[in-house]
């Protein structure tokens, strides 16, 4: 990294006076890194946590989204305005979204990633969606002869999906018909969330063409208090932020963790790993907002920046020992990059729907993600958008002119009889979907991340033959008079695959239990280590996968 | 954790709705149940301008409205807008000319350019609870922006909740019944 030439300058100058240490050093502060340190805490190991971005009050962020005007409130990374020194993607406008994220390729618009750099990471915004990925979703290659297998099972998988569950507070059904895997070791810790109108509507024609849509799994309590947190209320707003912190986010964790011993440093902005001469790893330096460096050193590290701010951090810190960057001996590091590409079908009705009662998102059809067919192309999540139109319905009724009782009653019609309908692709890992460093440097002279993208004939075959024509046979199940379904692909924001696991150290970056190939002390959890994506939400799959990681990191510790 | 390490202030975002609401109440009142405001001393050029904004949109928008955001509407609007006063004046003029009770009696008497691009701005505003729907602009209302009541039997504002603990149900009612606000 070139940071003005000062690197070591500043290294050998402020840092000694700074220096820090712990037994594990958790860099990132989201539902990965929050896991982990309370795993860890709890068998008496001592953890910082190092977060780039700043540390806010809930009320802050509440604040921020009630005083943004009517068409910024449907960007959700709006109420979270990035410091200097810890940029990330703002979408208010084509120009703000290309001033951090680097795109290129024949889909970079869908890698458009949408976390921000704040204490709590994107839990703050994310919609608490808490599918898991089935067996199927695991054994790709030898069911599909496509993509890879992972290296463990659903079995090896489970305990940690109910840990986690239980861990961070996840309601759902207890009928197992509608559950999805219906594989599981002990019940949901909470019943689901009822259906407002709009989902139980999409959800009955849905069941007249043979599809089932379930109430998800979601890290939102229902009807009774967990963990500290209040039942949710129905504010239909858990994206951008739960004003009542009913739906799971690690803001919630942070106070626990400091209660437990640990400690939290936030504005520090990891930028070198630093190996030792057996190359384990010695320190990570960081900056804080004086652009002042800074060491800190422990026995084990974790990544869990996310799916591109580790892979970044890995390339940045290449040295003499690990020329093509850290943990990177398989050049896998930023490759195989995953989200799932989406589509969305606009429709217009003759009959109200209804959104906006409820949570934001509560149900998904899941069947239409499996299916011989993967071994042409992949499979479709659908989804509802519960997210109240009445801001869409005001702001468009407005344009057109109206005024007195034709005004109100197209601000209803609009806002009732509008629907979106997400379309989730499942999306293959490709070594050419790539994260490397751009030349363009941020605030702090540390290179942006740059990532090519292209969803590949595997999605576009599965959007073309598959998933939009069964949208539209749910469109007009539901009695549109209108469908327009979008022709380029979005983000989801499920960011996966760029530090990719495996059991094969040539192939792969971590080990199955997300420790780097290449050095016995860090560990690299989370979305970046999946080694499939599937159609569902990631969240949970990373949250198992951080529990995986704390056990062998407690153990490793253990051994000393 | 110490007071220091906390960040709660972006500066990019100020509280402009909040402060300008001090005062206010979260319901709906009508003027005539709403505080008369201010205390302070106020020009008598604009106590006139005030009251003619208010019985203005008054006119233009059959809805009981709150008087702490018009007020801040009408304060903005005008030192937006120099001709936005004698707008105003117009507008009320066509109105008495017609003796409108409401906005349906007078609009179509609304000569199409500035003047009916004030009376549309000025609903505008009360609907959105903004002047101008860009980036940086300044929020007037939020939960009383007019916009969320034609869907305010069913449709939950943002950060609001309308039920408690999961009793929400998928009942809802028909289209055309519209509520009164």
């Amino acid at each position: 990294m070139d940071v003005g030439g000062t690197t070591a300058q500043l290294d050998a100058g402020i840092l000694m006076a700074n220096e820090d240490s712990a037994d594990v050093i958790v860099v990132g502060t989201g539902i990965v890194g929050c896991l982990i340190a309370q795993q860890l805490l709890a068998t008496g190991l001592s953890v910082v946590m190092l977060e780039a971005g700043p540390r806010v009050d809930r009320w802050r962020i509440v604040e921020n989204y009630r005083n943004l005007p009517p068409t910024l409130r449907l960007h959700f990374d709006a109420p979270y305005p990035p410091k200097a020194w810890a940029p990330h993607m703002e979408s208010y406008t084509d120009a703000a979204a290309a001033e951090y994220l680097q795109l290129e390729g024949p889909n970079a618009r869908a890698y458009r990633q949408g976390y921000v750099r704040y204490a709590g990471g994107a839990t703050w915004h994310w919609a608490g969606i808490c599918w898991r990925l089935t067996p199927q979703d695991m054994r790709l290659k030898s069911l599909y002869g496509v993509a890879r297998d992972w290296d463990f099972d659903y079995d090896t998988l489970e305990p940690y999906y109910t840990r986690a569950e239980y861990a961070i507070g996840v309601c759902g059904p207890s009928d197992p018909s509608l559950q999805w895997p219906p594989m599981r070791s002990k019940p949901y810790p909470m019943g689901p969330l009822p259906f407002g109108p709009g989902e139980q509507r999409f959800t009955d024609a849905a069941a007249r063409l043979g599809l089932k849509n379930l109430p998800s799994a979601q890290a939102r309590n229902s009807r009774i208090s967990y963990d500290g947190r209040p039942p949710c209320c129905g504010n239909n707003n858990c994206i951008p932020v739960c004003p009542i912190a009913a739906k799971y986010d690690a803001a919630t964790a942070l106070p626990k963790i400091e209660a437990k011993g640990g400690r939290i440093l936030a504005n520090a902005v990891a930028y070198r790993v630093e190996t030792d001469q057996k190359n384990a790893i010695a320190a990570v330096h960081y900056f804080d907002p004086d652009k002042r460096s800074h060491r800190i050193t422990g026995r084990i590290f974790v990544l869990a920046c996310n799916g591109i701010e580790t892979p970044k951090l890995l390339l940045l810190s290449k040295d003499e020992r690990n020329p093509n960057g850290v943990a990177n001996s398989s050049d896998q590091v930023g490759r195989n990059m995953m989200d799932q590409p989406k589509l969305v079908a606009e429709l217009t009705l003759a009959e109200p729907l209804w959104t906006g009662v409820g949570p934001v998102q509560g149900s998904s059809i899941m069947q239409t993600s499996q299916g011989d067919f993967r071994g042409r192309h992949g499979g479709a999540l659908f989804r509802f958008n519960n997210m109240a139109r009445s801001t869409f319905g005001g702001v468009a009724a407005i344009r057109k002119g109206l005024v007195g009782r034709a005004l109100d009653e197209e601000i209803r019609r609009l806002s009732a009889c509008t629907a979106e309908i997400a379309i989730e692709h499942e999306l293959l890992p490709d070594p050419n979907n790539r994260l490397t460093l751009s030349d363009k440097k941020d605030w702090l002279g540390i290179n942006k991340p740059n990532i090519y993208y292209d969803v590949g004939d595997y999605v576009r075959r599965g959007a073309q033959e598959y998933s939009v024509p069964l949208v539209r046979k749910l469109a007009a199940e539901l009695g549109s008079t209108d469908v327009k379904v979008s022709t380029e692909f979005t983000n989801s924001d499920h960011i996966m695959g760029g530090t990719i696991m495996g059991a094969n150290s040539a192939a792969a970056v971590v080990d199955l239990d997300c420790r780097a190939h290449d050095h016995p002390n860090l560990f690299l959890p989370g979305g970046g280590a999946m080694t499939t994506a599937g159609c569902g939400n990631s969240t949970l799959t990373m949250a198992a996968l951080a529990l995986k990681a704390a056990d062998a990191i407690a153990g490793q510790a253990k051994r000393g | 954790m110490s007071p220091s390490d906390r960040d709660d202030a972006p500066p990019d975002f100020s509280l402009f709705r909040r402060k300008t609401l001090i005062g206010g109440g979260l319901l709906l009142g009508a003027f005539a149940a709403a505080p008369r405001i201010p205390a302070a001393p106020e020009e008598p050029a604009t106590a006139d301008f005030d009251n003619h904004f208010i019985q203005l949109s008054s006119l233009l928008i059959p809805h009981q409205l709150n008087r702490d955001v018009g007020l801040r509407l009408a304060a903005a609007l005008r030192t937006k807008d120099p001709a936005f006063t004698a707008h105003v004046s117009a507008l009320l003029d066509i109105a008495r000319k017609k003796n409108a009770k409401i906005v349906e009696e007078f609009f179509p008497d609304v000569p199409v350019g500035p003047l009916k691009d004030t009376a549309l701005l000025i609903i505008s505003a009360w609907y959105l609870g903004v002047i101008v729907d860009e980036p940086g602009s300044d929020v007037f209302s939020y939960e009383l922006a007019l916009m969320y009541q034609p869907t305010i039997d069913v449709m939950t504002i943002p950060t609001y909740a309308i039920s408690g603990p999961n009793e929400w149900t998928s009942e809802a009612p028909p289209l055309n019944s519209m509520p009164a606000f």
